[in-house]
């Protein structure tokens, strides 16, 4: 079928807005992978947590992710109790901060129950699914301080299917519709674009940017980013090494969280609608390497785009052309020789 | 004190033992072996069955006019269909069960069907392909009781030729669920000379439906159909509108659930749904057959869960417990009740012999043939209006 200026302009504004979902996705993989090594599977769980813990506070209901996180922080802090016990050190320190989080967390979610304000709102949810973040990474990675890669990428399969199930078992199957940030719309060279596709493209084009400048021009950026090459020389200089990947955990599962919230007014929130998302996220980071920012972004919008186009042109087959994209992508990295990536 | 308080409960204990004797029931035994996903990936689905035969299980345990007493067996299958073969098995031969309800899902049925027919026990499946009873002379042993897709596709096509529209384009999801109802979908569009312009597949994760929108409408159809289940059915429906489709679009019967409304809001407004008595059976007229029948099931249902709570999985699941209660009772008449091996051959011709049986889903007919048994008459088509949906006439 023959396609007109017009049919592809409106396909390319979509897939666009379709890049920025995954954008925000590809940019949390690229996060964790460059501080902890862990190509992490699960990351696309933690768009639906985001989605429908946010969908949850607007029905002025208590998101019940809010026990898990809970339930799950108190494990961690009976950890690393034990932890501080067995090394002589301090108990006040960890029951401090883990006190400071979950009072912190509970007022939160006490304010965006009694206040309907959007903005709050998705501040408590980014912040719940965030704290899921190092929870997770207290439990599943940190243990395994020296495992190969693919040990770690096998636990970020068992998270996913841990979270996929559980995001059933507290929400239900039902999807929950959510109302868009702004009903607006603008007309673009003849095509409507819905002022929540725009904000989407500004949220991950920001996020990205401030990646990019944390990463390259702060301390603590240059500080996480050493870590993950050596980690033992890291530690020699003071970094602390375990902080660092709790702290990658938590940005990504607050940026992942943050996507779910953007995306859940176009396609509404349900249980199932974080994992592909994910994946498509990877085939864009595997463009950067799992270590570059910008051409990641430059990765899942090609991504975007494609979708969008195959979609149109062959509707069955539009996720085998988008998932085979991986192979070319594998093979333009691979063209100075496999000494070129680490 | 605490010596006279122990006798007078022994008392008590031995004179409710004593009464419990004394009422001893000696009515035959009709033991029903339930297999369904409380748990794993259908559970969604089976939730509103398992609440309709628990249901079930107390109202019948109550019933002393009945010749018989029936007794109920539950297993869990997971979702698996390894394990419904299993728990299926243990029902017929450790539980000795006359009839299994079995099961949830089309492929744990499918995968039951061999079992049922080694051991001879009639099976009620609540599966909603009709592979699960075809070809009938295979299966012998197993019943349905949902509708299935092509009865209502047979509706929806009629009612697009009756508008006289001569082109369709087909939307679904790419799933077991949008292949089943592809297949249906081009065969009868085919057989009653509709022109499908257009295919076009989506998947449940997906998060933008506007190409395949764009392509529908570059074919102008005189309507679209879409066989899929909220979100997805509603946003696919949104997408159409987005892109200036003014036609007609149609929705198979997953989507006629309150969630369709719920997600559609207001773009979905005039979707005409394929759908069960259950969902318009208030606009029915009195003089209708099923009427009365959904509102009994409705006010017995809404009476333990709460109001609103009935959905067509829960309808289903009435049926497939009524039905053999009914044809048990001929068996009980017939004075075949005693042995188990004919008991339950018996038990199988009785429920084959069902005519003119009014349940909630539809008025059953089986027959040698036809073990689904319903007809035409069993569906109905809802117009989405101010957000609810209205009976189509």
């Amino acid at each position: 079928m023959t396609m007109d200026a017009l049919t592809s302009l409106f396909l390319l504004v979509d897939g666009l807005t379709n890049g920025a979902v995954y954008s925000l996705l590809g940019l949390s993989l690229v996060l964790v992978y460059t501080t902890t090594r862990v190509v992490n599977i699960a990351q696309g769980e933690y768009i639906t947590f985001g989605a429908l813990t946010y969908a949850s506070f607007l029905e002025s209901t208590l998101a019940p992710v809010a026990y898990v996180v809970a339930a799950g922080g108190a494990a961690c802090l009976l950890l690393d109790l034990r932890r501080a016990r067995h090394g002589q050190r301090s108990l006040l320190r960890p029951l401090a901060g883990y006190l400071g989080a979950f009072l912190a967390l509970a007022v939160l979610c006490m304010l965006s129950l009694r206040l309907p304000f959007a903005g709050l709102r998705m501040l408590a949810s980014a912040a719940l699914v965030a704290a899921l973040g190092p929870i997770v990474y207290r439990l599943t990675v940190e243990p395994k301080p020296d495992s190969s890669t693919v040990v770690l990428v096998i636990i970020g399969v068992g998270v996913a299917m841990i979270l996929h199930p559980l995001a059933l078992l507290l929400w239900g199957p039902d999807p929950r519709p959510v109302p868009a940030l702004s009903d607006a719309s603008l007309a673009f060279a003849g095509i409507g674009v819905g002022a929540q596709s725009l904000f989407i493209v500004a949220i991950s084009l920001a996020a990205a940017l401030a990646l990019y400048l944390f990463f390259r021009h702060t301390l603590a950026g240059k500080a996480l980013r050493a870590a993950s090459i050596n980690r033992e020389g890291a530690e020699y200089c003071g970094i602390p090494v375990v902080f660092a990947g709790r702290l990658s955990y938590f940005l990504a599962a607050a940026l992942s969280g943050l996507s779910g919230m953007l995306l859940a007014p176009l396609v509404t929130a349900h249980y199932e609608m974080g994992f592909v998302v994910g994946l498509k996220g990877f085939v864009g980071a595997a463009m950067g390497g799992l270590i570059n920012y910008p051409l990641s972004v430059a990765g899942v919008f090609l991504v975007g785009a494609l979708e969008s186009f195959a979609s149109f042109l062959s509707s069955a087959y539009r996720d085998a052309l988008v998932f085979a994209l991986v192979i070319p992508i594998l093979l333009w990295r691979n063209r100075g020789g496999a000494a070129h990536d680490e | 004190m605490l010596g006279i308080k122990r006798s007078a409960a022994a008392l008590s204990l031995a004179g409710l033992a004593l009464a419990h004797a004394a009422n001893a029931d000696t009515r035959p035994e009709l033991r029903i072996g339930v297999v369904s996903s409380m748990t794993g990936g259908a559970s969604a689905i089976a939730a509103g069955a398992v609440a309709t035969i628990n249901l079930m299980q107390e109202r019948l345990g109550q019933d002393a006019e009945l010749p018989f007493r029936v007794t109920f067996v539950k297993y869990d299958d997971g979702s698996d269909p390894a394990r419904a073969v299993n728990a299926a098995r243990k029902l017929i031969q450790e539980d000795r069960v006359h009839l299994v309800i079995c099961c949830t899902t089309t492929p744990a049925s499918l995968a039951v069907n061999k079992v049922v027919e080694e051991e001879k026990t009639p099976n009620l499946s609540l599966a909603s392909a009709a592979a699960v009873i075809e070809p009938a002379d295979q299966h012998r042993f197993t019943f349905k009781t949902p509708l299935t897709d092509r009865l209502m596709i047979v509706r929806t096509v009629d009612y697009l030729r009756s508008k006289g529209y001569r082109t369709v384009a087909f939307m679904g999801l790419e799933d077991s669920y949008g292949e089943g109802g592809w297949v249906e979908f081009q065969r009868i569009a085919g057989e009653k000379g509709m022109k499908i312009v257009s295919a076009e597949r989506f998947a449940r994760g997906d998060t933008n439906f506007t190409p395949q929108a764009m392509r529908v409408v570059r074919q102008k159809p005189d309507a679209v159909y879409v066989h899929a289940i909220p979100p997805s059915s509603a946003l696919a429906h949104e997408s159409l509108r987005r892109v200036g489709f003014g036609g007609e679009i149609l929705h198979g019967a997953g989507s006629s659930t309150a969630a369709l409304i719920a997600v559609g809001k207001k773009a979905i407004e005039g979707a005409v749904v394929g759908t069960a008595a259950l969902t318009v059976y208030r606009q029915l007229p009195a003089s209708h057959p099923i009427k009365p029948v959904v509102e009994r099931f409705v006010g017995l249902y809404e009476g333990k869960y709460g109001a609103g709570k009935a959905d067509l999985f829960a309808a289903q699941a009435y049926d497939t417990v009524n039905i053999p209660v009914a044809a048990y009772r001929q068996v009980v008449a017939a004075g075949k009740a005693s042995g188990l091996a004919q008991a339950r051959l018996a038990l199988r011709d009785a429920i084959e012999q069902t005519r003119e049986y009014v349940g909630v889903t539809g008025i059953y007919n089986y027959s040698p043939q036809d073990h689904l048994g319903l007809d035409g008459r069993s569906t109905f088509l809802a117009i989405v209006r101010n957000g609810k949906f209205e009976l189509l006439k």
